[in-house]
């Protein structure tokens, strides 16, 4: 915690609240502290972006950088300290657990099944969330979640046993299951962390394609700069708990910026579809 | 794609009442004495039809009076324990989880040995004198199941992890008290502890006992119902869980309440009858998978089908000598184990 | 029939709950059915009477017993002492004394006995013992509408009085003071005998490992009294475990081991002779022990004998030795067991350290 931080960006560039924005984090922040006593192990500052339908945002940052604290006030897991996050004009946190899961949809990295079940099983509890206590799942939920494998191609795993598919296979799934929820705000923690790089693209691929066809708002907490730079709208940067910088990936991808948060020496190039491309270079 | 329906749910449950119903009518049949059962139904039909008035004493009385109402405690135990069982299996996300893991069956245990010594002390009317070990069974689980919630919680919440933990310990101490006790125990009443602890459905309870456990029973069991989408998503993870739309900390406590007041109940009327509430429910699920909604019903016909046939063995085998049930659901259940366990590893 | 639009089934839980209610509903229809069938519920033509038996349970019997099932080997030896073995209709597999009750039907254990067999056979009244018998045996007896009647002895002077109580249930109080009045004479004739001396103190041996004895508030530990002898074990339970140190330390005058037959009793007491520990017990190392038949066990008229064949061997010099032919009681009684001299060595074989069953 020796090194200097740098300020954050003068006001000029951060986007002015839109209050018809579908997601709005405003001046939210959050602090981990064991007991009230003792001084906090971590913080997260106030920090604020918005984000429309069909938008993906990516947050981006090292490790410890607070990206997970951010996703879990973002879908509500956390309530935050100061400030809010509101989901088309509603508190996340203080939504009940079923109408939550109608407008957030999580997307986790692994999903461990104390007992193995089939995909298409697995998709269904998607539709939780839109079912009374006690129900059987109608024709309708069976057709939300067939759709919803065939978005992410992964018709052909329907009947296959979630134990017996390939990691990017098994992502596929949990995606769908999350479509089948039906949600405004799609929310990815590290998807790509088990995937090669073949299915990396694949998957940013039908992020793209799902948030224009089906006006999602995606959000996706990473660590890959290039990823990020080639299919990112909009880029949240983080170092050790704090907002560096809001904005577009061309904006953000400055490289003194970069190599300061990722402590690595690289360069950043301009693609010729305006999209930055990073290169790290080795520590000679 | 087939997703589960409660056509196929209503299918297979009279599939299952049918087979107890033909296992229920063999238990009827067999046992220390010979009965001829189609005289018992020739009897019935007469008393029904307003004919005659008693069922004939050669049979009657064996029948009705001891082998029926011991088969209905037998569905009532067995029901119970493997609904628990799938539940704590749900709950404590552990497939090694059965109905006494959390240690309710320990303080039943503790319960009932007190209240066996203390009965001696006191000299009740009959009516009275057969719930006081029951009773005294069921608020030594009572005392155990708050006394293991309040070390499981977390934060406000129950946590799967540390209950499992608590329980566990608490186990442990109630089965050093037991053994300190039983050491203590003089004659007759170490005779009664000891058969309580084997497991026994020989001791007839007083037939108010029965209504009330049947339909405490009932109430538990429909409680937990409620809840079986929600567990389907529990076994998840309770962070993904929460976010496909699950009450976690709500589920939680139903569930460890009312599996807990389940297994209470069975063990206070019948001791601690092992390996139902671990094994039913992995049988159901190896036959009809993993959904709660089936899982449930399935795995309380499945007891209730596993326990008749056992406590009919125990009375039999040796006639007119018994073995007690625990004995004979240890020596099925510990192969069938083993063979589980291969079946998931290979 | 697929589930079609929206529609939702709320009624989940009616497969339980029907089996439930069937299983509820069976339950009913089986009360009803306990009420118009149970023959052996005293109706009101049959004439009975209140008693109160030695637990202070009041129940009601008939008046006329004539099947009576036997739960306690020593109520069955006592059945056979009052003359009303024939009534006898089924016992347990333990009761073997007299030989003939080994030919009644059985029921079962007397923990664990078979409520089917004893329904089968209609019984009139069961005989129980509260120090045998479990209390579960007597309430489902009460549920099934059966008589039943504890006895609860707790020294000699209670044995006899149960047998008198027993016999007036029975309606033959004349065997039953007959057989009390011998019991009176035999006890009399050998306190004459043992009055100044002093008792001898023994440890009177159940078992072996672990060691068990018998407490003080028993029928045993009164029986012992009676044959001269005092147990050092001063215990409110009724089978104390005795802790070897504790006996080395109060060094009893004789070893009392109960046996059902000749030579296993030797073998009693040489497998115990060897063991550590036991070695230093003067009692062992003079051999000085006594052997008894199991009848000391029973609380029933046969304990006197047995008794009687204590005292024989703790006092020797109390018993002339040209006795006058003493008047044996009416009954069937076992001949005394053994006359010899207590710790004679006898020619033997060792078998081993075999022990003699817990004789009950």
């Amino acid at each position: 915690m020796s090194t200097p931080l740098r300020t954050p960006m003068p006001s000029a560039d951060q986007p002015r609240l839109n209050p018809d924005a579908r997601l709005s984090v405003e001046q939210a922040s959050y602090v981990y502290a064991p007991n009230p006593s003792q001084a906090p192990l971590f913080t997260l500052e106030a920090l604020s972006f918005q984000a429309k339908p069909g938008e993906i945002v990516a947050i981006l940052g090292p490790n410890a950088s607070g990206k997970s604290t951010l996703l879990k006030l973002i879908s509500g897991a956390l309530e935050p300290l100061s400030g809010r996050v509101f989901l088309s004009g509603f508190a996340t946190h203080a939504l009940p657990p079923k109408i939550r899961a109608q407008r957030i949809a999580l997307v986790q990295q692994e999903s461990r099944l104390l007992f193995p079940s089939r995909a298409w099983e697995f998709v269904l509890q998607g539709r939780h969330a839109y079912n009374r206590r006690m129900h059987f799942e109608s024709e309708e939920d069976v057709n939300i979640a067939r759709n919803a494998l065939a978005q992410v191609g992964a018709t052909h795993l329907s009947d296959r046993w979630m134990d017996q598919i390939s990691g990017g296979e098994k992502q596929r799934v949990i995606l769908a299951r999350a479509l089948a929820q039906q949600p405004l705000l799609l929310l990815l923690d590290e998807p790509t962390l088990h995937l090669d790089i073949g299915a990396q693209v694949d998957l940013l691929d039908s992020l793209r394609h799902l948030a224009a066809v089906n006006r999602y708002t995606v959000i996706v907490v990473t660590h890959e700069l290039n990823l990020v730079g080639e299919y990112a709208d909009q880029v949240v940067l983080l170092q050790k708990g704090k907002c560096l910088r809001v904005g577009s990936p061309a904006s953000v991808y400055q490289r003194e910026l970069l190599e300061q948060v990722f402590q690595a020496p690289l360069t950043v190039e301009m693609t010729v579809a305006g999209r930055p491309r990073v290169t790290l270079l080795g520590k000679t | 794609m087939r997703p589960l329906t409660l056509g196929r749910l209503l299918l297979r449950c009279s599939v299952l009442a049918l087979i107890l119903f033909v296992v229920v009518v063999i238990a009827l049949k067999l046992g220390a004495v010979q009965v001829s059962l189609y005289g018992l139904g020739r009897d019935l039909v007469r008393v029904l039809l307003g004919q005659s008035s008693a069922i004939s004493s050669d049979y009657g009385m064996i029948v009705v009076d001891i082998r029926l109402p011991r088969i209905l405690l037998a569905i009532v135990v067995g029901a119970s324990l493997s609904v628990a069982g799938a539940s704590f299996q749900a709950l404590l996300r552990n497939p090694l989880a059965d109905p006494y893991v959390l240690g309710v069956s320990s303080g039943a245990a503790v319960g009932a040995i007190l209240a066996l010594m203390l009965e001696n002390q006191l000299s009740l009317s009959p009516e009275f004198a057969g719930l006081i070990t029951p009773f005294g069974a069921f608020l030594g689980a009572a005392i155990t199941i708050s006394g293991v919630y309040l070390l499981g919680h977390r934060e406000g919440q129950i946590d799967s992890n540390t209950l499992l933990l608590g329980g566990v310990i608490t186990m442990s101490f109630l089965q050093a008290i037991i053994t300190f006790l039983m050491s203590t125990l003089a004659g007759g009443n170490l005779r009664g502890a000891s058969f309580w602890l084997m497991g026994s459905l020989s001791t007839l309870p007083p037939r108010s006992l029965l209504y009330l456990v049947g339909i405490g029973s009932l109430v538990a069991a429909g409680a937990i119902y409620t809840t079986a989408s929600d567990l389907n998503l529990l076994l998840a993870g309770e962070r993904e869980a929460t976010h496909l739309g699950v009450d976690v900390p709500r589920v939680r406590v139903v569930v460890y309440v009312a599996a807990s007041i389940l297994t209470a109940f069975a063990v206070s009327v019948s001791g601690s009858i092992g390996y139902v509430g671990l094994l039913v429910p992995h049988a159901m699920r190896l036959l009809f998978g993993s959904d709660h909604r089936m899982l449930l019903p399935t795995s309380a016909f499945g007891g209730a089908i596993a326990v008749v046939i056992a406590d009919t063995i125990a009375r039999t085998i040796v006639a007119p000598s018994e073995i007690s049930v625990g004995a004979v659901t240890a020596l099925v259940g510990a192969p069938f184990f083993i063979y589980l366990l291969r079946r998931r590893l290979s | 029939m697929p589930n079609s639009g929206p529609r939702k089934f709320s009624l989940l839980s009616s497969p339980i709950s029907a089996a439930r209610a069937a299983a509820l509903f069976l339950v009913c229809i089986s009360s009803l059915r306990a009420q118009a069938s149970s023959p052996s519920l005293p109706s009101p033509r049959i004439a009975t009477r209140e008693v109160v038996d030695e637990v202070g349970r009041t129940v009601r019997v008939p008046i006329s017993i004539s099947r009576i099932v036997s739960l306690a080997p020593s109520l069955t030896e006592t059945l056979y002492a009052l003359g009303v073995q024939d009534r006898l209709v089924g016992d347990t597999v333990y009761c073997d004394y007299p030989p003939d009750a080994q030919k009644k039907p059985k029921v079962g254990g007397a923990i664990d006995p078979n409520l089917e067999q004893i329904a089968a056979l209609h019984p009139d009244l069961v005989l129980l013992t509260k120090s045998l018998n479990r209390l579960d045996t007597v309430r489902a007896l009460e549920t099934l509408g059966i008589p039943s009647y504890a006895t609860d002895p707790h020294t000699v002077d209670e044995i006899i009085s149960s047998t008198q109580k027993l016999a007036t249930v029975l309606n033959v109080a004349e065997a039953g003071r007959s057989v009390a009045d011998d019991m009176q004479r035999q006890l009399g004739a050998l306190e004459e005998k043992l009055g100044p001396l002093p008792p001898k103190r023994v440890l009177f041996i159940v078992w072996t490992e672990p060691l068990i004895s018998v407490g003080k508030h028993t029928f045993i530990a009164d029986a012992l009294r009676r044959a001269g002898a005092a147990s050092i074990v001063d215990s409110g339970q009724d089978w104390p475990q005795v802790s070897l140190e504790e006996v080395v330390h109060l060094q009893p005058d004789y070893l009392v081991f109960t046996s059902s037959h000749l030579g296993a009793a030797e073998n009693d007491f040489e497998s115990v002779a060897n063991r550590a520990g036991w070695r230093i017990l003067d009692a062992v190392r003079d051999r000085r022990y006594a052997v008894i038949s199991d009848a000391v066990n029973r609380p029933a008229p046969r304990i006197v004998s047995a008794i009687e064949d204590l005292a024989r061997q703790l006092h020797p010099e109390a018993f002339p030795p040209a006795p006058a032919p003493e008047k044996k009681p009416a009954g069937p009684m076992e001949p005394l067991l053994l006359q010899q001299k207590p710790g004679t060595m006898r020619p033997m074989t060792l078998t081993g350290s075999s022990e003699s069953p817990c004789a009950r």
